[in-house]
């Protein structure tokens, strides 16, 4: 089966009554990289933790959400946390613990690895995301850039299979950008990644689905959803400049 | 003032005392502080032997001594305040000024131990001494979201100031409780993505 | 009211460790039985929030500022014994992390202000919140008992200092309560204000938000109330009783030998004494009765200005 994450029909309401998502349905194919994009408020996070079962907070059986052919449920919700990493919009929530090391080791100590195994994905973990040396590191010393990176690395320690990322490159100058951009490059998982930076989306995905006030109002190709102008601005969003130019530092710095 | 008095730049300092076991010198300084504490006010032996091993290691620990002074300077008020009481109706146990030497030693034997080793080393020793687990990760948590909290207390109340014309006190302590409830609702929803962001790296 | 090391001795250290570590015990089972696991990471933000909190410089007069604790906005917020844990660690982290208040004090400062504060403190809100329902009771609520766990704990914290013979328990006492009666204000306003801010743009914090039925809880607090209760009869009563030789009498009746119960009491030098200072310490104990009602009285005030309206009883809205 190739379908990697499969949403059929996905509503949520939050407490107040507000309707967060509304009759939200697509699906990303493994090895791909899909692009969300919309306005603020459009349920962009909201749906991204509803991909490893944060949300709804009463995990249900009606299986709105697929993961690799199994649906979301109560029973089968610790394989889909460890087949679905998601790092957070802010990686102060997510960095919980006072060293990178620790906090890289957090996820393969929960997964139940010996000490050893947990030493070796902590040391992969950190080579991936460009962090080596950085274990004994206290978290609340990083840089921004270096908190997002060791986000990632603490995702990427769980070995998952898709990788969901909520406004990966916000708040990140355009060097901390760009080697971000170049790392998740490199990494070969399934993406779902909801982003407002339109650039990334261009360089990154291949397909990207625009949500707007809960509901799904447009889906396809990136190039094609871009540079349609009207469509664009339609949902608070516009047409990105790197369409229109081409970058002037390349592809990879 | 919040980086002075945070002074938990120098637990990364790196010196002899620093290298120590964290076990070694919290036993050590538990010794010291019982001993001082315990100590009738004659046994000048023990004062001036424990006075001379902590000079020693302050000077091993490459802590700032105008930082070690300001410190100990905190506990003149209260010594003032215990020396004033006992002018009015003498204590029994011995003069202002041995509590003065008392407080001073133990203060300064737990100024070094904190400045030189890591939280999370004292942590780890106080999990060791079966200190319960829900306590361990609450301090853990408070450690790592101090100082995140703390700027951004300040990060408010600098904006709220910013937009504050009136000198008036009654507007400052209505900024400043704002400010203090939003940062608690803040915090409140932190928890709840910290909790999120735990589950969803497998936690139970 | 950090007590340092050197002005408590051995046996008081020693008595107010093991008094905590049961309150504390106590606590952190409630605590694991009660607490939603999805509110765990709150006990240790809440913490947070209190350090950060009580370094807020609410300014007075001149240069002074006030401060809050905040053991009383805490019980009102998470429950009794999720405050104590989260008064434990705050006082934990500033001990050894800030060398502020002693290590082996440690015992006694969380007695004081993390028990005695939040169990005497907790009492007196639920106690004024069931005589006023809706926001304003809150309101008041939070400041009276704010004010009253602020003398509660300093006096507990005399008794400490009397009964180790650093500071006499008449002046201890008088200076104390006296200075803390002031303080205690403060943090009766601020607790009232922030308590406020809190409900206006999260009213569902400030419910009883933990879950359980008011009335299972009272269980709980009777726990750490007599606890409280306890550790200040081998603090306080020893000094504050009127009557010392009707006392002994009575135990001497009852074969009973005081001098177990009171250890190594330091008697007060008879010879050498100011005079009035017997004197002064029944007239702050007067002062503060007094000041109770006068406190109470304000809080009311307080409350009735800042809630324009009296708001529904939020134990009504409870989904």
């Amino acid at each position: 089966m190739n379908t990697a994450i499969q949403v059929a029909n996905l509503s949520y309401r939050y407490h107040d009554g507000t309707e967060a998502l509304r009759g939200v349905s697509f699906s990303v194919q493994q090895g791909e990289c899909v692009a969300v994009l919309g306005p603020n408020g459009s349920g962009k996070s909201t749906l991204l933790l509803h991909l490893n079962g944060l949300l709804p907070e009463k995990l249900g059986w009606n299986g709105a959400v697929g993961i690799l052919g199994q649906p979301v449920t109560p029973d089968n919700i610790d394989t889909v946390r460890r087949q679905v990493g998601l790092v957070f919009q802010d990686p102060d929530d997510q960095l919980f613990c006072p060293s990178v090391g620790e906090d890289v080791a957090f996820g393969p100590q929960q997964l139940g690895l010996s000490e050893a195994e947990v030493n070796a994905r902590v040391q992969k973990a950190l080579a991936q995301a460009g962090l080596t040396g950085f274990a004994r590191r206290a978290t609340h010393h990083l840089s921004h850039g270096e908190k997002r990176r060791a986000c990632l690395a603490g995702v990427l320690a769980c070995e998952p299979t898709v990788l969901v990322l909520d406004e990966p490159t916000s708040d990140l100058d355009p060097r901390g950008r760009r080697e971000f951009k170049a790392l998740l490059r490199r990494i070969p998982a399934t993406k779902v990644i909801a982003t407002h930076d339109l650039e990334l989306v261009v360089e990154l995905s291949s397909r990207a689905i625009v949500l707007d006030r809960g509901a799904v109002v447009a889906e396809g190709p990136v190039t094609e959803l871009l540079n349609n102008e009207e469509l664009m601005l339609a949902h608070g969003l516009e047409r990105p400049h790197i369409l229109r130019h081409s970058h002037p530092h390349g592809e990879d710095t | 003032m919040i980086g002075d008095w945070i002074g938990h730049h120098h637990s990364h300092r790196d010196s002899l005392v620093a290298r120590l076991p964290a076990g070694l010198k919290l036993g050590l300084a538990l010794v010291i502080i019982v001993g001082t504490v315990l100590a009738p006010p004659q046994a000048m032996g023990w004062f001036l032997g424990v006075a001379l091993l902590l000079l020693v290691a302050v000077v091993l620990s490459r802590i700032p001594l105008l930082f070690l002074l300001k410190r100990l300077a905190w506990l003149s008020p209260l010594v003032l305040g215990v020396a004033l009481v006992n002018a009015l109706q003498p204590a029994a146990r011995g003069s202002w000024l041995t509590v003065a030497a008392r407080s001073a030693i133990c203060l300064l034997t737990i100024i070094l131990v904190s400045n030189t080793t890591p939280f999370s080393r004292i942590l780890r020793v106080l999990k060791s001494a079966r200190v319960p687990g829900l306590l361990i990760t609450t301090l853990a948590l408070m450690h790592r979201y101090l100082f995140v909290l703390v700027e951004e207390a300040e990060r408010m109340r600098r904006a709220r100031a910013s937009r504050t014309f009136t000198p008036r006190r009654g507007a400052r302590w209505q900024t400043l409780s704002t400010v203090v409830g939003q940062l608690f609702v803040r915090a409140s929803e932190r928890a709840e993505r910290i909790y999120d962001a735990m589950c969803a790296r497998g936690w139970k | 009211m950090h007590i340092p090391d050197g002005f408590i001795d051995g046996k008081t250290a020693a008595t107010t460790a093991l008094l905590s570590a049961a309150g504390v015990g106590l606590a952190l089972r409630q605590v694991r039985r009660r607490l939603a696991p999805r509110r765990v990471p709150l006990l240790g933000l809440a913490a947070a929030f209190l350090f950060a909190a009580q370094m807020v410089n609410f300014p007075v007069a001149g240069g002074t500022s006030g401060h809050l604790l905040g053991g009383v906005l805490a019980a009102a917020l998470l429950g009794p014994s999720a405050a104590i844990v989260v008064l434990t660690t705050v006082l934990i982290v500033q001990c050894f992390l800030f060398a502020d208040g002693g290590v082996l004090a440690l015992g006694a400062n969380i007695f004081n202000m993390a028990i005695v504060g939040v169990a005497g403190g907790y009492t007196i809100y639920r106690g004024v919140c069931r005589a006023l329902p809706g926001t304003r009771g809150q309101v008041a609520a939070v400041a009276f008992a704010g004010w009253c766990s602020t003398v509660l704990a300093s006096i507990s914290c005399a008794g400490q200092l009397a009964w180790s013979g650093t500071v006499a328990w008449p002046a201890g006492f008088t200076a104390m309560a006296l200075v803390h009666m002031l303080i205690g204000i403060g943090e009766g306003l601020i607790g009232a204000l922030v308590f406020l801010a809190i409900q206006r743009t999260r009213p569902d914090l400030t419910g009883e938000s933990n879950g359980s039925a008011p009335s299972r809880r009272w269980g709980e607090w009777v726990g750490y109330g007599l606890l409280a209760v306890l550790g200040i009869a081998v603090f306080v009563a020893p000094f504050a009783c009127p009557w010392p030789d009707g006392l002994e009498s009575v135990a001497a009746k009852l074969g009973f030998d005081h001098r177990a119960v009171h250890l190594r009491v330091p008697a007060p030098a008879p010879d050498y004494q100011m005079p009035g200072v017997r004197w002064a310490a029944g007239a702050t104990a007067l002062a503060g009765a007094a000041g109770t009602v006068v406190v109470f009285g304000l809080a009311l005030l307080l409350a009735r200005w800042l809630v324009r309206e009296p708001g529904v009883d939020p134990r009504l809205t409870r989904p």
